[in-house]
């Protein structure tokens, strides 16, 4: 299982080990910050924005339609903005970095 | 038995031009009914303002209540600032204990109806719920809300508006003159104490944001939660199956908010006349953002009528959407989610006794937004069969 590093807004390092589910979910158990999964990870808000570090960006893929519309609105968008509830944790993204914006 | 929430009644004119004009007290609204519109909209609030008093909810409230609410009723940047000062109290309902609160008021709510044989679901246990919760959040004592139970399922369309209005302001300023002379840790208290942009706030914004909390979350709350156990007794298999998956806990709650939209519309105005979408709207004359019509919207959800208790993604606008998301959000989903969970561990079966649905009736438009009236019959699992 993979293990993930975010970058918090008030830029500290929190490293979550063998994290399951999706990244949203993983950040939540473990009560990140800027992380807030408002609506449970069904896409309706946008408060678990992530920019994926961008060497990891090709790795992880580009947002889904429903995602890309909703992340279209938000302000901090930028071309590696990912929801991380649409981030499914697999094994290929063992050692992915994502920073997580400032909230709006 | 069919369900009504689920007719969408904006099909028609959202599919061929996107935009309805239906008069609301008189004067002609555009209501704006596209998925994408209306997100594009609610972000827009130099074009469609929310800097107009008593006018942002339709119909407009300018005879029911007489200060401005807070903070709703704003545009950014001063709506941000004003919105932080009481966004703590409506955050907490992330916390867990909090959350195991709410559940088990519900919990005890649940079990009460099931000893008493049947129960109405809109006055004996959505209405009393959503009041109890309420106290929660504000941090008062849960006999405040034996009162508020008593303003009924709105506070100004339950009964005379005005003299209900102005119920609600008397109740208001006896609770910010005990704070002011006793203060505690209560969302009273938490605006006699609140400073913004160097000053201490007005006696007239404090009632503006005490008006909006016992406004706002009341008869949306109660419609979800009564539309939820309709959907239940109308649908027995969807208990089981949720009940199989409970996993789908967090999604079936949004999926709930979007088929119910609880709250058709919110108003905007336009300080400039502009075009929206073909029609022309003058200025000082106001849109509607129709959450209802764009949470059907084919475009971006499919098979819209569907209930889909396991929809993901469902970026429904239920709450909202941009600076304004509804702040109650949180203290909504704690509701429902807690709801789901009592009744897929408690209950086995919902027996339908008599329901009136509550309708909305606008020129140009119908659409049921809840009941009036729903008594049902809880049959617990343990005494199945």
């Amino acid at each position: 299982m993979p293990k993930v590093t975010l970058i918090t807004p008030s830029k500290e390092k929190v490293i979550l080990e063998d994290a399951i589910g999706t990244l949203m979910e993983a950040a939540l158990d473990a009560d990140v910050e800027g992380i807030d999964g408002d609506c449970g990870g069904v896409c309706s808000c946008s408060t678990c924005h992530v920019h994926v570090a961008p060497e990891w960006v090709e790795r992880v893929g580009p947002p889904n339609d429903a995602e890309a519309d909703t992340l279209e609105f938000d302000e901090r968008t930028n071309s590696r903005s990912r929801l991380s509830c649409q981030i499914e944790l697999k094994d290929e993204l063992d050692g992915m970095v994502v920073e997580i914006p400032n909230s709006q | 038995m069919s369900m009504p929430p689920l007719n969408d009644t904006f099909q028609d004119a959202r599919e061929s031009s996107g935009v309805l004009n239906c008069p609301f007290q008189g004067k002609e609204v555009a209501m704006i009914l596209r998925h994408r519109d209306v997100r594009t909209a609610a972000k827009d609030w130099q074009t469609f303002s929310s800097d107009a008093p008593f006018r942002v909810p339709i119909p407009s409230e300018e005879k029911v209540r007489s200060v401005r609410q807070l903070p709703i009723e704003t545009d950014p940047p001063l709506h941000t600032g004003l919105r932080k000062i009481v966004e703590p109290f409506f955050r907490r309902p992330r916390d867990p204990d909090f959350r195991a609160r709410i559940e088990r008021l519900i919990e005890g709510l649940v079990d009460e109806a099931i000893d008493s044989s049947e129960v109405e679901t809109v006055h004996e246990f959505a209405l009393p719920l959503q009041s109890r919760a309420l106290s929660y959040l504000l941090n008062l004592p849960e006999s405040e809300a034996e009162e508020w139970i008593n303003w009924g399922v709105h506070v100004f369309r339950d009964g005379d508006g005005p003299a209900k209005g102005a119920q609600l302001d008397s109740y208001i300023q006896t609770q910010l003159d005990r704070a002011e002379s006793k203060p505690g840790d209560d969302f009273f208290s938490a605006l006699t104490q609140a400073e913004f942009d160097g000053h201490r706030l007005t006696r007239e914004e404090m009632t503006g944001f005490a008006n909006l909390t016992f406004a706002g979350g009341r008869d949306t709350v109660i419609n979800t939660v009564v539309g939820v156990i309709a959907y239940f007794g109308e649908t027995p298999h969807a208990l089981d199956e949720l009940r199989r998956h409970p996993e789908q806990l967090k999604s079936a709650t949004e999926e709930f908010f979007r088929i119910l939209s609880p709250l058709t519309h919110i108003g905007r105005v336009c300080p400039n006349s502009t075009h929206v979408h073909g029609a022309q709207v003058e200025a000082n004359e106001r849109v509607a953002l129709t959450w209802a019509s764009a949470n059907h919207d084919s475009e971006v959800f499919e098979a819209p009528n569907e209930v889909r208790l396991d929809r993901k993604p469902n970026p429904h606008v239920a709450f909202g959407f941009g600076p304004h998301n509804c702040l109650g959000a949180h203290h909504a989903r704690a509701i429902l989610q807690s709801l789901l969970q009592t009744l897929i561990r408690k209950i086995h079966r919902i027996e339908i006794l008599q329901s009136i649905p509550k309708i909305e009736v606008e020129d140009r438009y119908q659409r049921q937004n809840g009941y009036e009236i729903l008594r049902v019959r809880l049959l617990p699992i343990s005494t199945q069969n």
